[in-house]
């Protein structure tokens, strides 16, 4: 069979090497090759994506192109073509970069040898083949393997179901009376079910980061409470293994900039991992402080008197899947997924994660941004002329659609009004805070405005109605009552700058959110 | 008074006997229903002060249970419970659109599911305690 003439694109401005590699292909046979010569990039880039070259010959020195920018616009052009770089005898280290760049091979000019040229051609294109297959198969293997464990964790939830069912149907001696050792047995049932379940929510959970579907919802939240939440959850599981399980974290920590969800997330992962790695008799301590080195960040530390980990594992232990390799400890291992989510969760809100390890223990940290009211509103005060600005605190309280609501569901509500909201107030004139605790009955959302009582109207009017439209679409649901403050003019300074006027304003708006009563409240419902 | 009665539509029947077990110990008289139709049909017989309903079953789907309950006038006031394995905000948002009161992902904790049961309906089963305290140091015995 008579195997079709390859396309080769030559793109040389050099006449005389042109010549040179002409004459090479000249000695081939006939129709094996068939080339075309341009002249400059431009050229090039106009013929590549018409389509039908096969490979291309590219000098890196060209009149409208130079070194890697040559092989990246040819890569552009067309995409699944291979290039051979033509490079001078001092040139090899940007051969090598284009290599990097994804040229298949560099040809030395003046050092081709003429039964090299054809051959190199060939291995390039097979090269280039192969590598595109490869490509595709891991594309496919990690779509398929995404879809597997979001099938798998899907499917493991009934028989899980079942199983935890009658467990606590026999634990709670719904079938009739329990030894104590029946009573014992079913407990370590329970508890290995318990396990199972939180692998399958760490499957979902990864599925989850990998879709892109992670939800952050941040907020001012206090980390003390969640370090006492953990601890207290935790503390059961530790007693058990004889461990002890500490808090220490200042009265005195601000609160993060963070999604108290999430933080919980985090601290039971590096909380019930420490316990799992450290002997009986052991100790393990959660602390919180500020960062010394950024006042802008609080860290979390957990540490253990585990067996530490290995300097080169500290790195990589934080990848997806990644195991500590067996180290004669007694205990099972997990899936590997728990320090990925961490790593995927703090990097989210904005902070890094790092382990520090000797044989005497691990101490596993974590940063959090911490959250500044007059960081929040600074950006206002630029181009204000102040005092003279009426400056107003504007609460809105929202209480949900009846029903049962999950978590998430709620979550998902309160980013839709935090959305609505956003749209209502002006940019240069109003700061939305960021959720701050839980309010009453319903959420509370606070928007400092720079406004008189005049404007105030116009916004609260504005949300109103945008509410109306909300509960129209949807149906009846959400009820919304808004109530304002004004700010007491300030003394009038001279040369005082943003920063400090930022924390002026910023403690008299703290001081009105604590002593927040009554405004006056404009309620609509229903 | 008597006892509240409580329909549940789960294809599984492992869970199914498990949940009724469960509910029945705390007072509540359960019916079963595997599938789209006969759920239908069991709702119209028992009139349930509540139906417990899985997303997936066969020959259609817990939505189109939803639906259908909702559309007939008789049962639409009935107030539904999903438990599903089936994750997602989509799934709930849907669910809860359609007019469901809650929406529980499987395997879903005794002590929540029976809070929510019990909030659902308005007061509890039985006075006392509910039953559901398979917790590590609260050993108690039941009935």
């Amino acid at each position: 069979m008579k195997e079709k003439a390859l396309q080769v694109l030559l793109v040389e401005d050099n006449a005389g090497d042109a010549r040179l590699l002409r004459e090479m292909f000249s000695k081939e046979k006939p129709d094996s090759f068939e080339l075309t010569h341009l002249l400059r990039m431009s050229e090039a880039t106009v013929h590549l994506a018409k389509g039908g070259v096969d490979i291309v010959l590219l000098d890196m020195g060209l009149p409208d192109g130079h070194g890697l920018d040559t092989v990246r616009r040819a890569h552009a052009a067309a995409p699944s073509v291979p290039v051979i770089v033509l490079t001078g005898l001092d040139d090899e280290a940007l051969a090598a970069e284009a290599m990097k760049e994804g040229a298949q091979d560099y040809l030395i000019k003046g050092q081709i040898e003429n039964r090299a040229l054809p051959r190199a051609l060939r291995h390039a294109i097979e090269r280039h083949r192969m590598q595109t297959e490869t490509d595709l198969i891991l594309t496919h293997q990690m779509q398929f393997k995404d879809e597997f464990l979001s099938h798998v964790s899907h499917e493991l939830r009934s028989p899980m179901t079942a199983i935890y069912q009658f467990v606590t149907i026999l634990l709670d001696r719904l079938a009739g009376e329990l030894n104590p050792e029946q009573y014992e047995y079913l407990e370590i049932v329970l508890r290995n079910v318990k396990q199972l379940q939180s692998m399958i929510n760490d499957l979902v959970e990864v599925t989850r980061v990998q879709e892109g579907k992670l939800t952050i919802d941040l907020q001012c939240t206090s980390v003390s409470d969640a370090i006492a939440y953990t601890v207290g959850t935790l503390q059961g599981a530790a007693r058990g293994k004889g461990v002890t399980l500490s808090l220490d974290s200042s009265p005195l920590l601000p609160l993060a900039y963070a999604d108290p969800t999430r933080i919980r997330q985090i601290l039971i992962i590096l909380v019930d991992n420490a316990i799992k790695f450290t002997p009986a008799n052991g100790a393990v301590k959660v602390q919180a402080r500020m960062l010394d080195e950024d006042p802008q960040f609080m860290v979390i530390e957990i540490s253990d008197s585990g067996c530490g980990i290995s300097p080169e594992m500290t790195e990589r232990i934080f990848e997806r899947l990644y195991q500590v390799p067996e180290n004669g400890q007694a205990g099972r291992k997990g899936l590997g997924l728990g320090l990925y989510i961490c790593k995927e969760l703090v990097t989210r809100q904005a902070g890094r994660i790092w382990v520090m390890s000797s044989p005497q223990g691990s101490i596993f940290s974590f940063t959090l941004p911490v959250f500044s009211l007059a960081h929040a509103i600074s950006p206002l005060l630029k181009n204000r002329e102040w005092p003279s600005d009426s400056v107003a605190l504007v609460t809105i309280e929202v209480g949900s659609p009846d029903g049962l609501l999950s978590k998430e569901t709620r979550e998902e509500w309160s980013r839709e009004i935090r959305n609505l909201l956003q749209r209502c107030v002006i940019p240069d004139l109003d700061v939305l805070l960021p959720k701050m605790g839980p309010g009453g009955r319903g959420e509370l959302f606070q928007v400092v405005a720079f406004a008189d009582e005049k404007g105030v109207t116009v916004l609260t009017k504005r949300i109103r109605e945008q509410f109306q439209r909300l509960n129209h679409s949807r149906g009846p649901g959400f009820t919304c009552s808004t109530s304002y403050r004004l700010l007491e003019p300030a003394q009038a300074k001279a040369d005082v700058s943003i920063e400090d006027l930022a924390n002026e304003m910023a403690a008299r708006i703290e001081n009105l959110i604590k002593s927040e009563k009554s405004g006056r409240t404009v309620s609509y419902g229903q | 008074m008597a006892n509240k009665k409580i329909l549940i539509v789960e294809d599984d029947p492992d869970v199914r006997q498990g949940l009724s077990l469960r509910l029945r110990a705390n007072g509540y008289d359960i019916f079963f229903a595997g599938d789209v139709v006969t759920s239908l049909i069991e709702a119209r017989k028992h009139q349930p002060d509540l139906i417990i309903l899985d997303l997936g079953l066969p020959a259609g789907d817990g939505f189109l249970v939803i639906e259908r309950l909702k559309a007939a006038e008789a049962l639409a006031a009935i107030p539904i419970i999903v438990v599903s394995a089936r994750a997602g905000v989509a799934n709930q948002e849907r669910a809860l659109a359609a007019g469901v009161k809650a929406f529980l992902q499987k395997p879903v904790d005794n002590g929540e599911l029976l809070a929510v049961i019990q909030k659902t309906l308005g007061a509890p089963a039985q006075p006392g305690e509910p039953a559901h305290l398979s917790q590590p140091n609260r050993r108690r015995v039941l009935l």
